[in-house]
């Protein structure tokens, strides 16, 4: 290996940029600033995005009506969240609510429905995105037809419960076998989500746009 | 050839194999797509899918540690430190790879409780594998460790290249830890996710990489240590600097603070500068070293990796990186075309190229080439290039009919899943796909068959 | 944004760093063969790119600081290819392995 022979040709000891050294310590360092950078934001986003933080509600939220409206200060869709409107009728506490949304997160893992579908854009492609699936049009319009349910929750547990019975195009969900009670608690897990400020995504949602 | 290259090479024999079973799944996941009723109710989408990406994860991270097996004692001279452990730990890796599988065909899910995520499935995307298996998988990940830094502290020695493998393992594993809780709240469940999957594609893995192919560049090009180190030096830089706040860029709408969205998309931005510089490097060093190469179906797949890092990630991960352009993206098959375009060229290459180093050891000739690595490299290139086009295609039909003008919801998805240039983009996926396949066919039939040059002189080599 | 500066703005965006990719492989080769008529297509890929850049201010919608990002880096970029090569070649020269 040559030693120092480098350096002389370029005269300038010290700052050699053939010497791997000098690069050694600029990736060292700038690696350190970054992760210092890093580990600040995420203690921030912590404070915004953890339960009851400026982004995410308290569970409890699915006691209330939520909406998603544009904001023209913002330039983007919000959400809102209004007048109580209790799910299935039954207005929860804090402890049940939080107890309701832990078991529909297990129903979501368990049956690794991110493998097919997005919750806030992440997971799969095959079927939609759940983020707003809650205020989605499509339970008014179709499934509470369909189901004969009188109310957007039980429609909505019908559905999840028996999939494969009430599609609505040839790519239909396959029955993953939830009980009445993880339905339940998936559904409540799908309102809560929807009360999440996801800074704008997704756009216009349930707004057709003309064409330019 | 050292122990660990014996141990190396039935890595490498256990990456090929999954690497077969990955384009399977991933065959027919892309079938279902074209024929949804398929298998219904029986063997769903999301198994196949789940399947498909998570030998993917198992094959590339068996393949890099074959890759470090190989050339540790190389580097070090000095025989791989607690081979017996590593030896037995290869096939509990395998065993633990062949339970989750098989779980995973015949059990597929389970009810909502924790035995499901310690025994069956965990539900979070690449990561799915149950808890014991997580375990198992750090498990191996650990003796591997001790491996590499027990032999530096026998060999008393330790190259550049090594600090930087050494320093890129622990924060590899750590992340790696994420793969266990299971937050209720889904922004904070997906803030640390992202910490797992972007630090390990765009942070961890590329360095990794770097190094192989440091190490590779000098094995098969003859490039000098000292301009392989300072090079790999300023990769860790560019990769680095940009790379761990370009996390942002996954930070935009999952709850997240607003100011992601300017960090994120600024961050990456200038994560194609480094994939730039490899580019100017394998050009400068294909150029220099032509006449030395020994190995041209490594030199060739080097040189794609450069280049397909460069497209697949740097081209295809800038033009939706944006939060402009995010916001309709996102979540659609452009992410997709990007996902494989990025694997493929900054990981599938790379490995390629160590497969074909090993081969020439093994085979013993002081020239590899031939036909048959050409008709695989041809195949692949073009079903890759191919399916990420019909892919990309599909993907913008989605954001422009789906997401633009649609408003995002269920009646939104459908009409854009229905629209004739989605249609055509599954089929165009589909059909290179077949044809990626082929190219792994080819392969493994040139791996498998001795070369026919005359095999290298019986002449006393280093050990290599 | 309207669905078709969606697909406007990310195609320009794509060919801005296929163009950047386009000027550091063609004068890298160019410089290897000693071909300056490769140069010379090296420096038009990099003229493409600030086209690109520049159109990008011009006809997309993407927030100001985006723009600028954008075009300050196209404009930053035309010394990156050439100072990474001259670097290359010290590198080489200095570790007796130079053209
Ligand atoms: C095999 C893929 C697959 C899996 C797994 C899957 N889904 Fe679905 N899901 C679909 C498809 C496809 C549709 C569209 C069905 C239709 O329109 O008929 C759908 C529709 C839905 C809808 C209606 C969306 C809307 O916004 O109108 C909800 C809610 C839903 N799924 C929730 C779930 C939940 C919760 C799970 C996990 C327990 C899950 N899905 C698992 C494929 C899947
Ligand atoms: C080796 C390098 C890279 C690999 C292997 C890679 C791989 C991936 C994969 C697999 C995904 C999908 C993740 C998922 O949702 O499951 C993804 C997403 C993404 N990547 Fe990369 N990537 C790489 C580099 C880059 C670079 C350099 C950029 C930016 C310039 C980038 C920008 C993005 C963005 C913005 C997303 C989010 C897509 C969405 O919104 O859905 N990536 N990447
Ligand atoms: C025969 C070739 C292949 C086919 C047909 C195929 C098909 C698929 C399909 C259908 C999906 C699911 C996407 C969705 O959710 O809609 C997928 C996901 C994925 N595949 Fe492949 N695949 C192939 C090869 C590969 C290769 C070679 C790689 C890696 C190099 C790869 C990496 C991935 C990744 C990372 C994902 C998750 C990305 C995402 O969802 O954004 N695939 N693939
Ligand atoms: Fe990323």
């Amino acid at each position: 290996m040559k030693v120092e022979g480098a350096t002389t040709h370029e005269g300038r000891a010290g700052l050699d940029m053939t010497d791997p050294r000098f690069w050694r310590a600029g990736a060292i360092s700038t690696t350190l600033v970054m992760l210092v950078v890093l580990a600040f934001l995420s203690v921030d986003s912590m404070r915004v995005i953890s339960v009851g933080g400026a982004h995410v509600p308290r569970y409890d939220v699915v006691n209330r009506h939520i909406g998603y409206q544009y904001d023209w200060s913002r330039r983007e869709d919000v959400p809102v969240i209004g007048a109580p409107e209790p799910l299935f009728g039954r207005t929860l506490t804090e402890a049940q609510a939080t107890a309701l949304v832990r078991e529909g997160k297990l129903v979501i893992q368990s049956r690794a429905c991110m493998d097919c579908h997005t919750f806030f854009g992440n997971g799969a492609y095959y079927g939609p995105d759940l983020t707003k699936s809650w205020l989605d049009p499509a339970w008014p319009q179709i499934w509470m037809p369909m189901t004969g349910k009188p109310t957007r929750e039980e429609a909505m547990v019908a559905f999840l419960m028996n999939p494969d019975q009430y599609p609505t195009w040839t790519r239909a969900m396959p029955n993953l076998h939830l009980t009445e009670r993880e339905a339940r608690a998936t559904v409540a897990y799908l309102k809560w989500m929807s009360a999440v400020d996801t800074n704008g995504f997704p756009a216009n949602f349930g707004k057709t746009q003309t064409q330019q | 050839m050292y122990r660990s290259q014996k141990l190396s090479l039935r890595y490498f024999t256990a990456a090929i194999v999954l690497f077969g079973v990955m384009i399977l799944f991933g065959l027919l996941s892309a079938l279902y797509y074209l024929y949804p009723s398929m298998l219904f109710n029986v063997f769903n989408f999301s198994t196949s899918k789940i399947l498909h990406i998570d030998t993917l994860v198992i094959w590339l991270l068996m393949a890099f540690m074959g890759a470090v097996y190989w050339y540790l004692p190389k580097e070090l001279g000095h025989e791989v430190v607690g081979m017996r452990l590593a030896e037995i730990t290869f096939w509990v890796f395998c065993a633990v790879v062949a339970v989750v599988a098989l779980v995973f065909v015949f059990v597929q899910y389970g009810s909502a409780n924790e035995f499901t995520l310690w025994f069956i499935n965990q539900g979070r995307k690449y990561v799915e594998a149950p808890r014991w298996a997580t375990i198992g998988v750090v498990a191996v990940m650990l003796v591997f460790a001790y491996n590499v830094i027990g032999t530096a502290v026998k060999a008393r020695r330790m190259t550049g290249i090594m600090w930087v493998l050494v320093l890129d393992l622990i924060p590899l594993l750590i992340v790696y830890l994420d793969a266990f809780p299971a937050p209720t709240n889904m922004s904070v469940d997906l803030y640390w996710w992202w910490w797992l999957v972007h630090m390990w594609v765009e942070s961890t893995w590329e360095v990794l990489i770097g190094c192989v192919m440091a190490l590779v560049l000098m094995d098969v090009m003859g490039t000098s240590r000292r301009i392989v180190e300072a090079w790999l030096y300023i990769e860790v830089m560019l990769v680095l600097g940009a790379g761990i706040l370009g996390l942002g860029h996954h930070y935009f709408w999952i709850g997240t603070p607003r100011y992601w969205l300017g960090i994120g998309g600024f961050f990456s931005a200038l994560e194609p500068l480094p994939l730039l510089g490899m580019v100017i490097h394998s050009i400068y060093d294909a150029g220099m070293h032509r006449m030395k190469t020994a190995n041209r179906p490594a030199f060739y797949w080097i040189t794609a990796e450069a280049f397909g890092n460069f497209i697949g990630a740097g081209v295809w991960g800038f033009m939706m990186t944006l939060p402009q352009i995010n916001l309709f993206s996102h979540g659609t098959q452009w992410t997709v075309s990007h996902g494989h375009f990025a694997f493929y060229g900054a990981y599938v290459c790379g490995v390629l190229a160590v497969f074909y180093v090993a081969k020439q050891k093994t085979a013993g000739t002081e020239f590899l080439d031939g036909r048959a690595w050409k008709w695989s490299f041809g195949l692949f290139n073009f079903g890759m290039i191919g399916m990420v086009m019909g892919l990309l295609i599909a993907g913008m039909a989605q954001a422009f009919y789906g997401r633009a003008i649609g408003g995002s919801t269920l009646m939104a998805f459908t009409q854009a899943s229905e629209n004739p240039w989605f249609i055509a983009g599954m089929y165009a996926r589909m059909g290179f796909g077949v044809i990626f396949a082929l190219g792994y066919v080819v392969l493994v039939y040139d791996l498998l068959t001795a070369p026919r040059r005359v095999p290298a002189p019986q002449t006393p080599m280093e050990p290599a | 944004m309207t669905p078709a500066a969606l697909i406007e703005t990310a195609v320009l965006l794509g060919l801005l760093v296929l163009a950047g990719g386009g000027y550091a492989g063609l004068y890298g080769y160019g410089r290897l063969r000693a071909r300056p008529a490769l140069v010379a297509a090296a420096t038009a890929c990099w003229i493409a790119a600030l086209a690109i850049a520049l159109a990008i201010a011009v006809v997309t919608p993407l927030d100001a600081g985006w723009k600028v990002l954008v075009v300050v880096s196209a404009i930053v970029y035309a010394v990156i290819p050439p100072a990474t090569w001259r670097y290359l070649e010290r590198l080489h020269v200095a570790e007796g392995e130079g053209p």
